[in-house]
């Protein structure tokens, strides 16, 4: 496989560059190391602040999500990486505009333990913090353990709903209250065609014949619920949409927002063509649709696959879904 | 002469420690490879470095200057090792924060709570053969001493006899996992690092 690239330990430094440079009315580099991107117009005196992060590769996840109406300050490390503890600590400071810092990000196990020990230095520069983990990866664990599961296209979500709080300029414990509603909202589940390549690794995350799939992949590659051939695109919106609805079923009349991802190299045409299976099975359901989303929202680099995501709103998350907000990448 | 445990106690205290543990690395990358990725003397050269950098400017405020010292092991990032001595280091800082000053007997139980903090962020408990069960004897060890020197020396006769008695069992956590029946009748490196770390102080 074949990558754009210059030296693949410079990968993501020369991304945040790139990335930077063109869009600086909403990005600045920020720390000593550059791997923190802040708000350009930030922090925002009195707001809550919001930080995420993790390993790059999933652009516009994490960084991309910086905005108004969105994330503060976000850490980013190597290619599926966790960026350091100093690296998350530096990015609290660049996001805490005086009412506290709060962290939403996946649940992986080296982020936890760098953001937690990140927010125990916070707390000593007298900075409270608080933390909402995204484990929306239905396919990661059984409903039993779902505290286990993995954060991936969901977090999108959240980082809308908590980044609308936050603009209210509700307090600390109000903003993760909702953020953490908008997390618990969320399901997702994911299916790959084809894998990517790690820059500093050069070769493929894993192996798949040229006629199979596998559903319930996660967004580094880590296995899934089973691999076969390849079906149709009906059948994988099918399966996709029984497994969402048997993890959290829908109330008659309840909004739901969709989001159908592409995790990489899966073109806009491809998700529209699940999109119709999507609509109609949520309108059987009884669902009302609120804000559709079809795109590039959470990938994993050049990954050909998708994932279903349903944000089970109410009448206190539906407006703050709908809540004005803009970053590069998307504009609500 | 009474002495207490002070910012300054620590600051002279890295000026022995930085140069010992710089020595020993490349013994402790061995004893590293033998089980794991054979990185621990890098880590602890780059601990070193950074305690170093930061000697003698640390505040007085004691919570602030352990802070300060955690904060060597989690530049760079990375090593599993350095951050379990970045939350050990945490936890003391946490306890002496707004402290200028703490008594010797106070630091047995300093280890106690750091011995606890650093289980559950590394998911290893008492006897998995980790740099755990050294702490911990040693936290027993040190237990209403208040001579800094005979505190080290009790502190390495228990870390010596703690690494006598694991070292034919197998390693339960971490890395060394994987090669469970190959650690038996080796030390554990982390256990040996924190020996280092022991006769550095000396």
């Amino acid at each position: 496989m074949k990558k754009i690239l210059n030296d693949p330990y410079r990968y993501v430094d020369e991304m945040l560059a790139g990335l930077t440079a063109a869009h600086p009315q909403y990005y600045v580099l920020v720390g000593d190391d550059r791997r923190v991107v802040a708000r350009a117009d930030g922090p925002v005196d009195g707001k809550v602040g919001l930080v995420s992060g993790g390993g790059s590769g999933h652009l516009p996840i994490f960084t991309g999500y910086i905005g108004p109406g969105l994330l503060d300050a976000c850490a980013i490390g190597d290619v599926f990486a966790s960026p350091s503890v100093d690296q998350v600590a530096d990015a609290m400071r660049a996001a805490d505009g005086g009412a506290g810092v709060l962290s939403v990000y996946g649940n992986y196990g080296g982020d936890v333990m760098n953001f937690d020990m990140a927010a125990e230095m916070l707390e000593f520069e007298d900075i409270d913090t608080a933390t909402v983990l995204l484990r929306d990866d239905v396919a990661s664990a059984a409903p039993e353990e779902a505290e286990r599961r993995r954060g991936v296209a969901g977090m999108v979500y959240a980082f809308k709903i908590a980044g609308a709080a936050a603009d209210t300029r509700a307090d600390l414990a109000e903003v993760t209250r909702l953020a953490q509603k908008a997390a618990d909202a969320c399901r997702s589940v994911g299916a790959a065609l084809t894998p990517c390549v790690v820059p500093q690794a050069g070769v493929p995350t894993f192996e798949i014949g040229d006629d199979e799939m596998e559903m319930g992949m996660g967004i580094h590659g880590e296995p899934g619920m089973w691999r076969g051939a390849l079906r149709t695109a009906d059948e994988i919106a099918n399966e996709m949409v029984d497994r969402l609805l048997d993890d959290k079923p829908v109330e008659a009349g309840a909004p739901v927002s969709p989001l159908v991802n592409s995790l990489g190299a899966t073109p806009p045409e491809e998700l529209y063509i699940l999109y119709r299976v999507v609509a109609n099975r949520l309108e059987e359901a009884g669902a009302e649709i609120v804000m559709p989303l079809v795109g590039r929202y959470a990938t994993s680099m050049e990954m050909t696959g998708v994932s279903l995501t349903f944000c089970h709103l109410d009448e206190e998350l539906a407006p703050l879904l709908q809540a004005p907000a803009a970053c590069a990448f998307w504009r609500v | 002469m009474t002495t207490q445990l002070t910012a300054e106690t620590l600051s002279r205290a890295i000026g022995r420690l930085a140069p010992h543990l710089e020595s020993v690395a490349a013994e402790l990358n061995q004893a590293d490879a033998r089980i794991g990725d054979g990185d621990l003397g890098i880590t602890m050269t780059k601990g070193a470095r950074e305690l170093r950098a930061v000697a003698g400017e640390l505040p007085d405020d004691l919570g602030a200057a352990l802070m300060t010292c955690a904060r060597a092991f989690t530049k760079g990032g990375g090593s599993s090792y350095g951050t379990l001595l970045a939350t050990g280091l945490m936890t003391a800082a946490k306890a002496c924060r707004g402290k200028s000053t703490v008594d010797w007997t106070a630091v047995s139980g300093l280890l106690d709570a750091a011995v606890v903090a650093m289980a559950d962020r590394g998911g290893a408990s008492l006897g998995d053969k980790t740099v755990l069960d050294t702490i911990d004897a040693t936290a027993r060890a040190l237990v209403d001493l208040d001579d800094p020197a005979a505190m080290t020396e009790a502190a390495l006769a228990a870390t010596e006899d703690t690494l006598d008695r694991f070292r034919d069992r197998p390693n339960r956590v971490g890395r060394a996992r994987m090669f469970a029946e190959k650690s038996i009748g080796l030390h554990d490196p982390g256990m040996l690092a924190f020996r280092e770390i022991l006769c550095g102080l000396r």
